[in-house]
């Protein structure tokens, strides 16, 4: 088990920068989640922490030791990758055992780690099988215990689920979760599902273009977004964003109605982007008028599509409406919902 | 009733027989072309070993002419040769190759071009090759036996066709380099189908360049190599062009093999008979090779 961490990581394919100045501290036995969506860095930096990427720049250290220019295999990590890369000429057993064999561990030790890892795993009556005699979740789980048997410093994961159907994908999330508590090793692990990333999380590294954009525990950037990048890409279904105006410390929409905002030093006639999450806006007297275009039953909930202000809004209600398409209604949200964005930096103000 | 059942079974018979000809009746229009070009001119091919040939009739002799082969010495040469000739260039051609497929499987500029120039000596007929071997080895015109003598390979720039027991390099040198390009252009598609996360994998646990090369990369390799050098073989070991052009076989038989024999019995000798009988000795001999490559290959897919 082991920290990481990256000092003014940077990384360019030719003349594109993919990663830049990333900074990141990881404590030991933490669950940190790279998320962010496709092309912006997040798997470009777990492949250089892993050492099969070479950095432009900076440093990243493993526990105490500087790690930078090791080779993957002196890094002590390991890493699981989407594809599995499962050795397909090698049973569940010798894939499980192949590193500690290249180390020449000895045998009753192999045995033993490959023993417990499948045990842990519930690969005990899969272990003469080759991989392709498995389905997607079996292997999976035999990438897992190639990983554990080890015993490594930490543990990468690169998009591990994005193979699985949506069922085995939600199974598979409470295991990995489950075998990190249990084994407390440090993970680091990467998703461009921002579901994933909130479940398993101890902390969320959101990341877009190559830099990151906010740093925190999950229910944190759910619910105080540092930008408007982090607001609109945590939460399903996405926030509603308003263009505003500060007027007398409340937010005018375009059409005119005002939203209250709390109590701050606002600088009247400041352009802002209000920013309100699905669950939080809800039916009232007054407000700002809107067109019910769809309504979805969820059981659980209902997802309200709305039209209004130039806008398509969303809206989440836990009771259940009664509403049909075409009927106008007043939404309005409490001030403590609403968060406010500087529209041209898009930084939160609130 | 009686009748009934009787009719019934015959009526069963009849829906039984058509059950068993119908995918027959689909088969035949395969069936007939493979028998008309495969199966009936080996067994013409085969029946011809039977007979005796001369210039304008034939004669039944049964097992004469295989006797004959029991007892020819130049046959016995012949397959020593053969054995030689198919060994030295296989080996060469595969090793070549496989490092050939190796590099070209490397990222450096250029790669595309090297690529395709790698295919060209299969673009140039056989009978050419052979031609520009032997001037290549011809001290007159070529410059090899100057390099040989300059490097102490010889003592005097002489062609290496011509001395019996060097003679046949030559032949399997240009054999080489017209077979690199086939083992280097199959084995780097294969080796182009690993994917790179193997290797990856492979390095995080702690695998060498070497080791990579041994556990990922052969293991990977090995079906396209067992077949490959199964069919290579085969074409080397019945391959005869490139020796008759350089050589004829000579000089004093030194570079004769079972294929050329052959060549020489039936249009030389003209002896079709002869011909057909040693062919069939180098099918059954081919034919043992490959079920021996075939159990190697079945054994070693079960252990890695």
């Amino acid at each position: 088990m082991a920290s990481v961490s990256l000092r003014n990581v940077h990384k360019k394919f030719g003349p594109i920068t993919v990663l830049e100045s990333i900074d990141l501290d990881i404590a030991d036995g933490e669950f940190v989640v790279l998320v962010g969506p496709s092309g912006c860095g997040k798997s470009t930096l777990l492949r250089s922490i892993a050492g099969l990427e070479a950095i432009n720049g900076g440093e990243i250290q493993i526990g105490d030791r500087p790690v930078t220019h090791m080779a993957p295999k002196d890094r002590d990590i390991a890493m699981v990758f989407q594809s599995y890369a499962l050795y397909p000429h090698m049973d569940v057993r010798r894939n499980m055992a192949f590193s500690l064999n290249l180390r020449k561990s000895p045998a009753a030790l192999i045995g033993e780690r490959v023993a417990e890892a499948s045990a842990k795993l519930g690969l005990n009556a899969l272990l003469d099988r080759l991989p392709k005699q498995l389905s997607g979740g079996q292997r999976q789980r035999v990438a897992m215990g190639r990983a554990i048997v080890r015993n490594p410093k930490v543990f990468l994961f690169d998009e591990p689920l994005s193979n699985l159907d949506a069922k085995l994908r939600a199974t598979m999330r409470t295991e990995i979760k489950a075998l990190h508590q249990s084994l407390k090793t440090t993970a680091i692990y990467v998703t461009h599902d921002q579901v994933e990333a909130m479940t398993m999380a101890n902390r969320i590294v959101v990341m877009s273009d190559g830099v990151i954009q906010q740093v925190g525990p999950p229910l944190e950037l759910y619910d105080r977004p540092a930008n408007m990048f982090v607001a609109g890409f945590i939460g399903s279904p996405t926030m509603n964003f308003f263009d505003a105006v500060i007027v007398r410390g409340a937010a005018r929409l375009a059409d005119g109605s005002l939203l209250p905002l709390a109590p701050a030093a606002w600088k009247e006639g400041r352009e802002i982007v209000i920013g309100i999450r699905p669950e939080h806006l809800h039916f009232a007297d007054q407000g700002f008028p809107a067109t019910v275009t769809v309504v979805e039953p969820l059981g659980m909930s209902t997802q309200v599509t709305l039209d209004a202000v130039e806008e398509r809004v969303t809206l989440l209600a836990l009771e259940r409406p009664q509403l049909s398409p075409g009927d106008r209604k007043y939404l309005t949200a409490k001030a403590a919902d609403i968060h406010v964005f500087d529209r041209v930096s898009g930084l939160r103000l609130n | 009733m009686t009748a009934i059942t009787a009719d019934n079974l015959a009526l069963q018979r009849q829906a039984d027989r058509r059950r068993f000809l119908e995918p027959w009746l689909y088969l035949s229009p395969a069936l007939v072309i493979i028998v008309t070009v495969l199966v009936v001119p080996l067994i013409i091919g085969i029946s011809y070993s039977f007979r005796k040939f001369s210039a304008f009739r034939s004669e039944y002799v049964g097992l004469g002419q295989y006797r004959a082969m029991m007892v020819d010495p130049v046959l016995h040469d012949a397959l020593i040769n053969t054995l030689w000739w198919t060994v030295a260039s296989l080996a060469l051609q595969f090793f070549l190759g496989l490092g050939l497929a190796l590099l070209l499987n490397q990222p450096f500029h250029g790669r595309r071009l090297v690529q395709g120039l790698v295919f060209l000596p299969w673009a140039v007929p056989i009978f050419l090759t052979g031609l520009t071997w032997a001037w290549l080895f011809n001290p007159l015109i070529g410059p090899l036996p100057h390099v040989f003598h300059a490097i102490g390979l010889q003592s005097e720039p002489v062609t290496i066709l011509a001395d019996p027991s060097t003679a046949m390099w030559g032949p399997i040198i240009a054999n080489v380099w017209f077979g690199i390009p086939f083992f280097a252009i199959t084995l780097l598609a294969a080796r182009k189908s690993i994917p790179s996360e193997l290797y990856e994998a492979a390095s995080i646990d702690g695998a060498t360049a070497w080791q990579q090369f041994t556990k990922v990369t052969l293991p990977f390799l090995a079906p396209t190599i067992a077949i490959t050098v199964m069919l290579r073989t085969v074409w080397i070991a019945t391959f005869a062009d490139l020796i008759y052009v350089m050589t004829a076989g000579g000089p004093a038989g030194s570079t004769n093999t079972i294929a050329t024999y052959i060549y020489v019995s039936a249009f030389k000798s003209l002896d079709k008979g002869y011909a057909s009988a040693i062919a069939v000795l180098l099918l059954v001999l081919l034919i043992a090779y490959a079920l021996i490559v075939i159990q190697i290959r079945r054994a070693l897919l079960r252990d890695v």
